[in-house]
This record gives structure tokens, sequence and C-alpha cells, in this order.
């Protein structure tokens, strides 16, 4: 049954991923729910919690409001929060209850645009999904907002998708000729995500910013590569797995393919996947697919939790996913872009 | 008096027992204490199936696999279509569960379901899918769990009524003489009187905190009395006394003397008649120690915290904070003292939104926290670390508590280390 996980965890949700990609840009993030989508958030799936503000929130919804479909407390908890904590935008995100009583969320927003005077968006989230459709859907709705057009900066380059939930530990390595204008979005900045639409190339580090890349390309004409151009290497059907994150997977796999000549085929676990494998690659959805097709597997490389589902007579490479196994193995998590760090022929 | 809508008030301009406005809510990282997985997890043998979307799903999982029980708990994940057509939930539901038992290497005993807050918004007939599942397990015993925080504001708190359907599954006992102390999940520590004072008098002890084996907490109705010391359990632990016709007495550890005195009177046994006096010596010794640096303390540390405000205060020490967001009705005496006695200690919130300013204590005064919570606020790394009051009581769990403020004032803690980690006392393989 693919509802089923008997041991296997779930990833980090699409309301921690809306919450940690628009962690460090100033505005105040407010989850309509009862209680413990803060705390999940906080405690397994974000790095920043303790150190770092944020000004990210829950309602506290209670059962008679959701019934009701009270808005009004919601609505005025927001521009009171807003008065004494001065966020620089305000963004909310849904929860199964309003998603389920059909919360106006985008006439909300414009009434707290009316009564703050700060920009209020709507980002689409209802629980029920993974951090790539929550983080993709936050960096996506934040574009069309508060994106404008601007001048170019030759050689201008934006890193989009690079949350700690994917890129922990990575350091982007910018390439020659090519000068950072932002990075979406961690060690980042509102001032600096602004910058966006003065990049001549957006370069895809996770499926989480492939969207707001196709908006910049047909808004403000942002082409925009995959990185690695991970694609362009081709790579053979085999029975050597990389479990995880699909770009992340298939960078790895790629740069395994150009240092070793071995196949790697990718198995997305994860939601967003469209334009983002290669023929050889598949998608699995719940622990019995991603069992089955790991039930051949030579070499898997992944998270250590899929080890927990891997065919004993596998060799399990680890490559920790911070979405995955949180604060389990987060000492163990590597520079993705450093294939020596996590890979080495046996 | 209208209730505060800022992040801290003066007691005694405080409204009792909710002295702030609800609002937005932050939440601070500090995680000691327990929650349904660590809670559920107290019955051996059990396993714990969730049936929720994704991201509800993510903090209950992430919790077992931290404690490495990854094992015992499973998980049914819903999607839209299960809110889309009639039946379909309970379908998921009961499908999902057997689906899951039917793999397990055997199949357990105990086995706590829990439904979510959209299980009840969609009107899922809860009792049909208990009856389904007993027909098709009916080897297990199943505890009727909840996973529904909407809940929680206007009534009980999902953990409260967990407890209430663990002990649901007890059985009745005889009377063999004994205690059971029951609804606390903090094991009975060796200071504490109740358990000090009851093996002087050669009875015996159940303790449900130290549940090793499923027999053991089948046998937790064999006794004559209940004791339950904490203010979460009580719902539970009332509901069974009166099940199985045991008395029942609610105990949590208080600083209070008289209190304590007749306290252990109600359950048969004679306080120490030198315990007021070495708790004053203790305090006095303690005093001259920490002198005036400013202590604060949060809720999650001892169920009385406004009783430990007082008894502190009382005797000189210089409690600035009290980090609570309501206050226990059942502390209303100690309220009104410290009203009355030492009006300007500061009552602080720990979800208002203020709250995520980090709290850093940039003067060079050592401040002592009790509690996690207090110890992130007031940005210290001394601090006591403790929840539910420890498993002590009485004037020895009084002595003890003195002396772990003694070790927290002089051995500084990696706060940020210890605090965000889950289920204090519980197994964790961070």
């Amino acid at each position: 049954m693919k509802k089923a996980y008997k041991i296997l965890p779930v990833y980090t949700g699409d309301v921690s991923g809306f919450a940690s990609a628009l962690y460090e840009l100033g505005g105040m993030l407010v989850i309509h729910d009862p209680s413990g989508c803060n705390s999940t958030y906080n405690t397994h799936d974000e790095v920043r919690w303790y150190r770092q503000e944020a000004l990210i929130y829950i309602s506290g919804l209670n059962d008679i409001d959701a019934i009701t479909g009270n808005d009004d407390k919601f609505i005025n908890d927001i521009v009171r929060a807003a008065e004494d904590m001065k966020p620089r935008f305000i963004a909310l995100a849904n929860s199964p209850l309003p998603y389920l009583n059909g919360t106006d969320f985008k006439g909300i927003s414009r009434i707290v645009e009316d009564r703050t005077g700060l920009s209020c968006f709507y980002v689409q989230t209802n629980a029920m999904h993974d951090y790539t459709k929550g983080a993709s859907e936050a960096y996506l709705a934040f574009a069309k907002k508060m994106l404008k057009k601007a001048d170019k900066i030759k050689g201008g380059i934006n890193i989009l998708g690079a949350t700690p939930l994917d890129h922990v530990n990575t350091e982007f390595v910018i390439p020659e000729g090519r000068t950072l204008v932002s990075n979406w979005s961690y060690k980042t900045s509102l001032d600096e995500v602004l910058k966006a639409p003065q990049a001549e190339l957006n370069l895809v580090v996770s499926s989480t910013g492939l969207a707001a890349a196709k908006y910049m390309k047909s808004e403000f004409g942002i082409p925009y590569e995959l990185i690695g151009n991970y694609l362009d290497v081709k790579r053979e059907k085999s029975h050597n797995y990389i479990v995880g994150e699909p770009v992340i997977s298939g960078y790895a796999a790629a740069a395994i393919k150009k240092q070793y000549g071995t196949d790697f085929n990718v198995i997305a676990t994860t939601e967003i996947t469209d334009g983002l494998l290669s023929e050889c690659d598949m998608k699995c959805h719940g622990e019995d697919e991603i069992r089955q097709a790991l039930s051949d597997a030579e070499v898997i490389i992944g998270d250590p939790m899929f080890e927990l589902i891997s065919p004993k007579s596998a060799r399990f490479v680890r490559l920790p996913h911070f979405a995955m196994s949180g604060r389990l193995f987060r000492k163990e998590i590597p520079d993705i872009m450093r294939l020596e760090d996590y890979y080495h022929e046996p | 008096m209208p209730t505060s809508s800022d992040d801290r008030i003066r007691i005694a301009e405080a409204q009792f027992p909710k002295p702030f406005t609800g609002g937005l809510e932050f939440n601070a990282p500090a995680h000691g204490t327990w929650n349904i997985v660590h809670i559920g997890f107290k019955i051996p043998r059990a396993h714990q199936i969730y049936i929720c979307a994704d991201n509800c799903m993510r903090g209950v999982v992430m919790t077992a696999a931290e404690m490495g029980e990854l094992s015992r708990f499973s998980s049914v994940i819903l999607e839209e279509d299960d809110m889309v057509f009639a039946g379909r939930l309970e379908e998921s539901t009961i499908e999902g569960v057997t689906d899951v038992l039917n793999s397990l290497p055997e199949v357990p005993p105990v086995v706590i379901v829990f439904p979510v807050c959209v299980h009840k918004f969609m009107g899922c007939d809860i009792n049909f899918i208990y009856d389904e599942l007993s027909k098709r397990f009916p080897d297990v015993k199943f505890v009727r769990g909840f996973m529904d925080p909407v809940m929680q504001k206007r009534g009980t708190t999902p953990d409260q009524r967990l407890r209430k359907a663990m002990f649901d599954i007890i059985p009745e006992g005889e009377k063999d003489g004994s205690v059971t102390v029951i609804g606390c999940d903090m094991p009975l520590s060796e200071d504490n009187d109740i358990r000090i004072l009851l093996e002087a008098k050669g009875i015996k002890i159940r303790d449900e905190a130290a549940c090793r084996t499923l027999e053991d907490y089948y046998a937790l109705g064999c006794c004559d009395r209940l004791v339950c010391s904490y203010p979460a359990g009580l719902l539970g632990t009332t509901a069974l006394a009166k099940r199985i016709d045991k008395p029942l007495t609610y105990i949590p550890f208080t600083f209070g003397y008289d209190a304590i005195d007749s306290d252990l009177k109600e359950i048969g046994v004679t306080p120490d008649p030198d315990g007021r006096t070495s708790c004053d010596k203790a305090a006095s010794d303690l005093k001259m120690l920490i002198g005036d640096n400013e202590i604060a303390i949060d809720y999650t540390a001892v169920p009385r915290p406004l009783s430990l405000a007082r008894f502190l205060i009382s005797r000189g020490f210089n409690v600035k904070k009290i980090y609570l967001d309501a206050i226990d009705p059942d502390e209303k005496e100690d309220f009104e003292w410290l009203v009355s006695n030492a009006p300007d200690t500061m009552l602080c919130a720990t979800m208002h939104v203020k709250g995520r300013r980090l709290g850093k204590n940039e003067s060079d005064e050592k401040i002592l926290a009790i509690g996690q919570k207090a110890a992130w606020f007031e940005g210290t790394e001394y601090f006591v670390n403790m929840i539910e009051g420890g498993g002590l009581y009485g004037y020895a769990g009084i002595k003890a508590f003195l002396k772990l403020m003694e070790d927290a004032f002089i051995v500084p803690k990696d706060t940020e280390d210890i605090i965000p980690r889950k289920g204090l006392g519980c197994c964790c393989v961070l």
C-alpha cells in the first residue's frame, strides 16, 4: 500500500519547505495551523532556529474558528504581530483544516496588505506534500510578488534552490567569469534576492528552484541550467542506484559517471521530477515502491534511512540528507559538490 | 483586569489564570518535554501507528527515529483524495493499519492508533474503524490515541487524552496492599518522600513510568490506592480510579510545607518531622552561594512553578521571571501570595511573537534558570535541566532540587546541545 510506511520516515513536509525557503528574507511567515507545524519545523527541519532570528509563527487555530470559518482572529493576530515585529513582508501557508474548509487565503492576503501596508502573499501548501513542493511554491510566490525588472549585471548568476534541507553543507563554487547576484536562499538576505532579475543565468541546485527559474525565464528572460548540466551526461541502465532528491542525485550520478565511468540510476523519491530525470532514472512514491525498486540493487547511495529497506546484499554508501533523516546524521552530511567526500569506487 | 497583549507582565497586574491574550504563536527551541510519541512508548511492546498528512507525520516519526524506536512506529499517509470521497478516510485508515500490522515481524500485543484533526472534521466513524480493526486483529489491544491539537485550546490536550486512553487498557486488579503511582512521565526519584516513606512501611510501589514489561503495565490496577503526581495525568487517572474502584490521591511536586504534610498523611505515611528544618537549612546555604543573582523559572521544569517561586522568594532569592503561558488554577493561593509579596515578579509568555527575539544575557551577571525554556529565553548556560518535577516529591525532593540548583549555578551546561533534544529522560540517539 502506497500510503503505509512501516519503518521509513517521511520527508520534510511542504509547510516546512515553505518556511525554510523564506527563512532569511526578513518576512513574517504565518502557518495557519493549530499546533505542531512550528515545533516539527524548528526541531527536525531547520538548522538555523536556535541562533538566527526568523519571524515564523503558527496561528494556533482552534476548532470553533475552523468550523465557523472565522478568519477575523487570524487576520487580527497577523496585523497585531506585524505591528510588533515590523517584518518586511508577510507570507501565509495553509495546513489540512483550513485547506478542508476552503479558507480564502488570497482574500486574507489582500486584507492584510490593506491593513499593514506590507506585501502579503499566499503560498499554496496543505501539509500533504513534501518539502520540495512547499519550497518551490514559496520561491515562485515570492518571485511573482516581490521581483521587479532590472538592468542586467554582466555574468551575473543566481543560485536557486539552496535551502539547508538539501544543501546544509554545500559550498557552491561560482564559475570563473560569473558573479553571484543572489542565493536563494541560505546565507542570504532580502536585499540580495531582490536583485535576482539582474542576473543573466539561473543555476538550479535542487528541484525546489525549478519553478522560480521557469518564471524568471518567462518574466525576465533569464535562462536557467541544472547544476553541472547533469542531464547532458549520458548514463545507462544499471543496478546501481542513487536514492533521493532528483537534482542532487542526478548531479552525483553524473559526477560518478564522469570520474569513474560507472553508471548509477536515480530513484527520485521527492515530488518534483518533471524535466529533472534521465531516461534510465525512475520516480518512486512510498516505502513499498522504493523497497521494490531497490530489490535488485548492487550499490545504493542514499540517506542512511534507506538502508532500512535495502537488500542486505547491496553495498550501501551513506549520503545523509537533512530533509530525510533530519538531525540524526547531521554531522555526516557532506558538501554535495565534493564527490570525493562521499563516494569512492571500491 | 484584561489579559496582557504584551509578552510579559508584572504579576500584580496579571489576570488569573490566563495572563496573556492569545495571538500568533512562537515555538522556542527547547524540546525536553515529552510529546505523545514519548508517552505512548511507555507501554512496553506497544506499536504506534499515526494516520495523518506528511507535514504532521514528520514530527512524530522523527521523534521515534531520534529515540531509536522506528521498529515500533509506523505511518499511514493521508492525501487529498482521502478527504474528497465519502468513506475513503475510514478505508485508508483501516487498510493502512492492517497493511502495517500484517507486515510486521509479529503482530504486537498493543497498538496505539492515532487519527488526527482531519478525522474529526470529516466526521469519520471512529468506532467503526476500531470495531473493524478489532475483528481483523482480535488478539491486539487497540489504544485509542488522537493527535488533534485543534481541540486543545478549549478542552483537553492530546497528551492528556492519550494518557487516559493508555490507562483504559489497564485491567481491574485485586487490592494487594500496594500503591500505584501513575500519570507522570518521570519515574519516582530516590529523593521522593512518597517512595521513601511508603517503602519504609514495607508498602510495595508500582510506578507506571518505570514499567519494563507489559505484564508490569497490566498489573498497575492491582493496588489499594492510585497516586497521580502530574497535572497532565489527572484526567486519565481519575477515569482509571473510577473504573477500577480505587481511591486516588493527587499530589504534584509542591514546595509548600503544609501541602506536603497533608498530602503525605492522605496516603497514610508520616512526614519527616525534621523535613521543614532541613529544607530551610539547605535553602539558607544555597542562598549564601547564589546571593542576589537573578533566577528565572519556567513551567516545564516543575508542575507548580508559582509554588517554587514563592518558596524561593520567601527565603530571599531573587526570582525575577516566571515563564508560563497560563497558570494552573490549583496555584491560586501561591499566585495571590506572590501578588501581595513579590508584585514586581514578571510573568513572561513563552509563545508570544516577541519571544522570537533572541534572548541573550549580555550582562556579566550570572542568571540561574530553572527549566529549559527559561534557559533559552535568558540565554544562560546555568540551568536546572528538569521536566515534570524530575520525579521528586516532599522534603527529600526539595532538598534534592536545591542541590540541583547549586550544581546548575556552579557548573555551566552546553545549552545549545542539550535543550533542542526531545524527551528528556528518553533514549536519544543524537
